[in-house]
């Protein structure tokens, strides 16, 4: 091949890709549904997501208290019950019927038991005993809480037990650490208050990369199909679009965008909501943009199977929330079948979550998800592969089909002519 | 009325037909959703995870030590995975995914203890996982602080007094705790529900728009209205009846995975969730009929439809409490079926709260039918005129 001939065929590719890219840019843009999904969902869904969370934690949960010994002892208990961040006594209730009443109504989400001998029992040297009554209906409700109530009562203990040491003659050092030998104390890294936003909105994000990714980009599909856009695209004096400038192209038009919205993500979104940023933006870059390439390439291969517009969110909507379950980021890969966590493996979605949390919640760097960011670059060679196979059937399809209707023309004008000359058939002569 | 049922009849009678001869109408109505609950099926099988690997940083090295080690491991949270030679290795391996916490105890831990000093135990937990975080944090407290009473306990008997003594000087106030509804506070059972129920209300939404939107796509829906006799109601519940029994066969598959295989609670009226389910069903068949008749468009109505379905997750208040929201946000989650529905299926299934907490509920749910019974006069033109047919 002669240097010239190689010149034409890259200024042809190029124009190609460029055609199908002005194209599709075009129907994107053209369409309010097709934008909704390639662009707003984003901002919406991250938007009212988070601000849904926007709180992150709970606090000050409404509780009851029975308080049957009306004593001084019992009234400090009481009071400790309020003195935490996550619970206040909202109501005393008389008996455990009204307290249950007001658990029904949702007034109250745990009941505190406290009998008639508690003094007694305190100051007699025996033990007293309290109930709790938690609601564990809601998972934070529960946690917040039991961590309060419990958390006084050892403290209310520990003085108890303290008062008693001095009085039997231990010196109050000795008393402290009898009543204490370990101190326990536990940190929370990475998302200290424990934010339920913090925790959830990283993984949700990137799953609505992924699965506007593949919807849209099949709405687009379809349409090509639909709408027979593959024959008004081909170049004067060819066939056919070639394969890979059509992929190609199609690719270029939603990284554009995409690459767009997820920089509005990383920085916009991020402050605006104080997620953590512990993660260099390069770092995130080296887990974004093949994630975003192998969302796209599985976005177009899947593509090539939609013969109509609304078929991809028919297929595919759905998918959302078992590609959140596969990707271990609301319940860990602990609770689920191994099988199903390696399943998990083939979707973009699942590799990106994990390495996209690590990096930017925990300030992991390239090296520690280096796992994740090369099986990503698989899933881009493994569905950028599928892609352009899928296109060259769609493509070849087409152009048979094109083919196939101009020979039925053909056939029609040539048995018009043939009848405007009276040329007739010989008659078949009857075998039988 | 007989025109009525009989319209209704021919309908139902047609839709069959148009659902047996549509590949994608029989894949949304019933393929899809048979996957997607044997996804649920398999996934929810093995329950609350248990094993969470964790690394112990044991900077003391002695019997007391490893004793706290091995109360931690075997908890059924938490395993202990790793031993590491200093918190360095212990942040790196939490940032490669391999452990979920660091337990550190250091130095004379053992001899302070023994010398009636305090010794000190800490535990580094990863909140980027909060429902992981909580699993750990339970068991390991509760580890720690048994190991601690036992310390305690020995001493003070060695001090001269009988186990009942040192117990109640111990822990001068005991404490019962009574979880309610939830005994192994199991976030599945939170999560599963949740996902499921959005996952029937998807199916849902898409089929019915589907349904509808296609008669007007491929210009058949002045058929459609004829074979109700004219009365777009009979049209309508001809079309909406076999996708609403359909959807009530997989609600009950739903609840199969939710009591049997996740094991959820029933504790009370299994009638009550079995009826809000149909009301469910149909408020959002409804919402499904009022977008559409609202964009006479089927694939902006998919695409709308969807998008608000999606959009319920968040303010069910399952996973994330609604009162933890602000006024605004709690009112936008009145906007949802779903949120009524979560709330039903908690006070029903879980707090077994009396069946008259949820009647209001219930009510609530079927105001969301208005929009669609609004709607009824203009979808009637829309499938009399021919200006309305054809977009996609």
């Amino acid at each position: 091949m002669t240097m010239k001939k190689i010149g034409k065929y890259i200024s042809l590719y190029w124009r190609e890709i460029v055609s199908v890219m002005r194209n599709e840019y075009r129907e994107i843009f053209s369409d309010p549904g097709v934008m909704l999904v390639i662009i707003f969902a984003i901002f919406i869904y991250s938007t009212l997501y988070s601000l849904g969370y926007g709180n992150e934690v709970l606090r000050n949960v409404p509780i009851a208290v029975i308080d049957n010994s009306k004593t001084s002892s019992s009234r400090m208990l009481v009071e400790s019950f309020g003195s935490g961040p996550n619970a206040y006594v909202a109501y005393e209730a008389s008996d455990m019927e009204e307290a249950k009443r007001l658990f029904f109504d949702h007034k109250i989400y745990g009941v505190v038991y406290i009998p008639e001998s508690y003094e007694k029992d305190l100051i007699g040297g025996t033990q007293a005993n309290v109930s709790i009554y938690c609601d564990a209906s809601y998972f934070l409700v529960y946690r917040q809480v039991f961590q309060d109530i419990v958390a006084s009562i050892s403290t209310a203990g520990a003085m108890v037990e303290f008062q008693r040491l001095v009085a039997s003659g231990v010196n109050a050092p000795q008393a402290k650490a009898a009543i204490q030998p370990v101190i326990y104390q536990s940190h929370n890294l990475f998302n200290p208050y424990l934010g339920y936003g913090t925790f959830i909105m990283p993984a949700i994000i990137m799953v609505i990369f992924q699965q506007t990714a593949l919807i849209g980009i099949g709405m687009i599909g379809g349409t090509w199909r639909e709408y027979n856009l593959y024959k008004r695209l081909v170049p004067a004096g060819r066939d056919r679009l070639s394969t890979i400038p059509t992929v190609a192209g199609k690719a270029l038009a939603y990284i554009s965008i995409y690459l767009v919205t997820s920089v509005y993500v990383l920085t916009v979104h991020y402050r605006l909501f104080n997620y953590p940023t512990n993660g260099r933006l390069i770092d995130c870059m080296a887990v974004i943009i093949p994630y975003l390439l192998a969302c796209i390439f599985l976005g177009i291969a899947v593509s090539t199977l939609f013969k109509h517009r609304e078929n991809s969110l028919l297929w595919l909507l759905w998918t959302s929330i078992p590609v959140i379950l596969l990707s271990g980021a609301s319940l860990p890969k602990e609770a689920f079948p191994e099988w199903m966590y390696m399943l998990g493996r083939i979707l973009p979605s699942s590799p990106a979550v994990e390495a996209y949390i690590r990096v930017q919640t925990m300030g992991a760097t390239f090296d520690e998800v280096a796992p994740q960011i090369a099986n990503l670059w698989q899933l881009v060679f493994i569905y950028g592969g599928l892609s352009i196979i899928g296109m060259h059937l769609v493509l070849n399809k087409e152009y048979a089909n094109r083919t196939k209707a101009r020979l039925q023309k053909g056939m029609d004008k040539l048995g018009k002519l043939g009848k405007s000359l009276k040329i007739q058939k010989p008659k078949a002569k009857r075998a039988q | 009325m007989r025109n009525f049922i009989k319209g209704t009849y021919a309908t139902f009678k047609r839709e069959i037909g148009r659902i047996r001869s549509s590949k994608t109408y029989i894949a949304t109505l019933i393929i899809l959703p048979l996957i997607a609950f044997l996804f649920f099926a398999a996934f929810f099988q093995k329950g609350v995870a248990q094993n969470l690997p964790i690394a112990v940083l044991d900077e003391d090295h002695s019997d007391l030590s490893r004793k706290v080690t091995s109360m931690v491991d075997q908890t059924p949270a938490a395993l202990v995975a790793f031993e590491i030679q200093d918190m360095e290795e212990g942040i790196r391996m939490m940032r490669e995914g391999r452990i979920y916490a660091i337990l550190q105890i250091p130095e004379d831990f053992e001899k302070r203890i023994l010398g009636g000093g305090q010794a000190n135990v800490e535990f580094y937990n990863s909140g980027a996982n909060i429902s992981v975080n909580s699993l750990l944090a339970k068991d390991v407290q509760t580890a720690v602080t048994t190991f601690t009473i036992g310390v305690e306990l020995q001493m003070l008997q060695a001090k001269g007094m009988n186990a009942a003594q040192a117990m109640a000087l111990a822990m001068p106030i005991r404490f019962s705790t009574h979880v309610l509804f939830n005994p192994y506070v199991n976030y599945g059972y939170y999560v599963a529900p949740c996902f499921m129920a959005m996952m029937l209300m998807i199916f849902t939404v898409l089929s019915s728009v589907y349904a509808m939107g296609t008669e007007l796509k491929n210009s058949t829906a002045k058929e459609w209205l004829d074979t109700g006799n004219g009365s777009m109601l009979a049209a309508l519940s001809g079309k909406m009846i076999p996708i609403t029994s359909v959807m009530l066969i997989i609600a009950v598959a739903m609840y199969v995975i939710i009591f049997n295989i996740v094991g959820a609670p029933l504790n009370g009226s299994a009638i009550v969730i079995a009826l809000s389910t149909l009301i469910f069903i149909i408020s959002y068949q409804c919402i499904g009929i009022f977008v559409l008749a609202l964009t006479d468009n089927m694939r902006l109505a998919l695409s709308f439809g969807g998008g608000y379905s999606v959009l319920a997750f968040t303010f069910s208040g399952l996973t994330f409490p609604t009162m933890a929201m602000s006024a605004p946000l709690q009112w936008f989650s009145h906007l949802f079926p779903f949120t009524y529905y979560m709330k039903i299926f908690v006070d029903q299934a879980m707090r077994g709260a009396p069946v008259g907490e949820s009647l209001p509920d219930m009510a609530y749910m079927m105001l969301f039918c208005i929009p669609a019974i609004l709607m009824i006069n203009r979808l009637k033109r829309e499938c009399t005129y021919k200006k309305y047919w054809g977009k996609s």
